[in-house]
């Protein structure tokens, strides 16, 4: 049992809160679901030439040489605008390079470190415990943009750290984030087949297949949209997810609808969360929400 | 008429403070800001009518015997769980599993409904006025189903028995789940129940669907029907 919250702002609303306050409000509605973990994955606007990357650099409180030789790296490789250390993690803001180039050198320099994100717009931020816990650290209620995933999350098959909560990004595709609720039954068989294609997986988490399984769907043609189409069927077990990209976000259920998910739309905005309680909590004003069937799938790109 | 708002309240709060007023014998009562949080309205087995401003969230009115309850909102998982009797009214669309069990009395749902709607049901009524989603009415055992508008794949899988009228499409038949000419009774009672339940319903063109009583006895001529059913 987690919690799963999507929210598109669309470019008529006008609503004056940032979407890290709703983001939040959805949350922590949904926190009874999953107390172990929360974090989101939020698009900010695009900084002209810029990409923004998240890395984890170790667990408890990873010592200050460490960030010291990734900046050193990075800052070889390419000009580093910005670099912020929230926690265990560092943001940096560099002109933009080969994303897989930039990931393998930041590795190189710290070997235990984990790159959370890159993205042109999106900010990959998780911590474990309650929504409050990811505020303090990063300040999400603050934060602007267009649109955002989220997850809170009840370990069932993983360790409870900073590493197995979600969202996950997409290794090797700028900007592409996943959130999961329920199990991807057919994990180990799919991470076995991927690992032989060179794919590296950081965690245990089931979840964590997800992205690659859309990545390998789209190295051979397909659209995001038709690899979501596609994971309806292929992806065995129980869920529920919701995917994000610099373009838009959407959803996808399995066969036997055994996740639940509502979601909303209006002219202002498009909710999306594992219970409605959510949408209540930031949206007290909203229609009735609907709940989409047995491998359902929908995307919604920014400015449609 | 007394009001409960929820706002700030537990839910325990909550029932235990719609039973009290139950047993002072008011003869209405408000529940205001639900919040789509769960487990509001349940237990409730004395005569009574409850009126819920807005959505619920899961097992709304469950395990509840005699109930009059309006909600004006949508409702989430297992509205009216295990209902014996009574009426539950839901203006806007429910999440999986409504009705799931219930024996008697009446859940009429004006919006659409999830997946497996009225799962195993023992006996009343369940109206859906929208479309109803995958594997509606799974291993129904008694009683009746109207669906006014579209069926989800799986419709009636593994039924028993009982009746599903299903005015709209449906998209498949689950195993075993058959249709069947409408009989005079059930034209009187397909009516009569729309106009009382007040859910907008097309006035003709229902179809019936039951069992075809195919999977009551094991035989080993029949395992082919058997494994695709398990």
């Amino acid at each position: 049992m987690c919690g799963i919250v999507g929210y598109l702002r669309k470019a008529k609303a006008t609503d004056e809160r940032s979407i890290g306050a709703v983001m939040l409000d959805m949350l922590h509605a949904l926190s009874t679901r999953g107390p172990d973990s929360t974090g989101i994955a939020l698009y900010g606007s695009p900084a002209d030439n810029e990409l923004r990357v998240w890395v984890k650099l170790g667990d408890d409180n990873p010592h200050p040489g460490i960030e010291q030789a990734v900046l050193e790296r990075v800052g070889a490789l390419t000009s580093i605008h910005d670099a912020v250390r929230e926690g265990e993690c560092l943001r940096l803001a560099v002109r933009p390079v080969d994303a897989a180039n930039l990931e393998r050198e930041i590795l190189q320099a710290a070997p235990a470190a984990e790159v959370f994100s890159i993205g042109t717009r999106l900010e990959l931020m998780k911590q474990v415990g309650r929504p409050d816990a990811l505020d303090r650290q990063f300040h999400i209620a603050e934060l602007s943009g267009t649109h955002s995933i989220g997850h809170t999350r009840l370990s069932t098959e993983s360790r409870v750290d900073i590493s197995h909560s979600q969202p996950f990004w997409t290794h090797g595709v700028t900007d592409l984030a996943v959130v999961h609720n329920g199990h991807i039954t057919n994990y180990h068989k799919l991470r076995h087949r991927f690992e032989h294609r060179g794919y590296r997986f950081y965690t245990e988490n089931d979840s964590e297949i997800i992205g690659p399984y859309l990545q390998e769907q789209m190295k051979t043609g397909s659209t995001l949209q038709e690899a979501m189409e596609r994971s309806t069927r292929e992806l065995d077990g129980t869920f529920c997810y919701l995917v994000a990209s610099a373009e838009g976000l959407g959803f996808a259920k399995d066969f036997f609808c055994a996740k639940p998910l509502v979601m909303v739309e209006t002219d202002d905005y498009v909710a999306l969360a594992t219970e409605e309680i959510a949408i209540r909590r930031a949206f007290p004003d909203a229609p009735p929400p609907r709940e989409p069937g047995a491998n359902a799938m929908q995307f919604w790109s920014l400015g449609e | 008429m007394p009001e409960i708002d929820c706002n700030e309240k537990d839910t325990r709060d909550i029932n235990r403070q719609i039973k009290a007023l139950v047993a002072d014998g008011e003869a209405e009562i408000v529940v205001r800001n639900p919040a789509a949080r769960h487990n509001i309205a349940v237990g409730l087995i004395q005569p009574c009518r409850v009126l819920i401003d807005g959505s619920v969230g899961y097992y709304c009115v469950g395990l509840s015997d005699g109930p009059d309850v309006e909600i004006k909102g949508s409702a989430g998982w297992g509205l009216a769980e295990n209902l014996m009797s009574g009426q539950v009214v839901l203006h806007g669309n429910a999440g999986n599993s409504a009705g799931a069990t219930m024996h008697g009395g009446l859940v009429a749902v004006h919006g659409h409904a999830g997946a497996r709607a009225g799962i195993a049901m023992k006996g009343g009524t369940l109206i859906i006025g929208g479309n109803a989603g995958y594997m509606t009415g799974f291993m129904m055992q008694k009683g009746s189903m109207i669906i006014c508008g579209d069926a989800g794949e799986a419709l009636g899988d593994s039924i028993y028995d009982g009746r599903i009228f299903v005015g709209g499409e449906v998209a498949s038949f689950g195993n075993d789940a058959v249709i069947e000419d409408m009989t005079k009774d059930d034209e009187t009672f397909l009516r009569e129940t729309l106009e009382n339940s007040g859910v907008k319903a097309p006035n003709s063109g229902f179809k019936k669907v039951v069992s075809g009583k195919q999977l009551y006895n094991f035989d080993k001529k029949d395992f082919a029907r058997w494994r695709h059913a398990l």
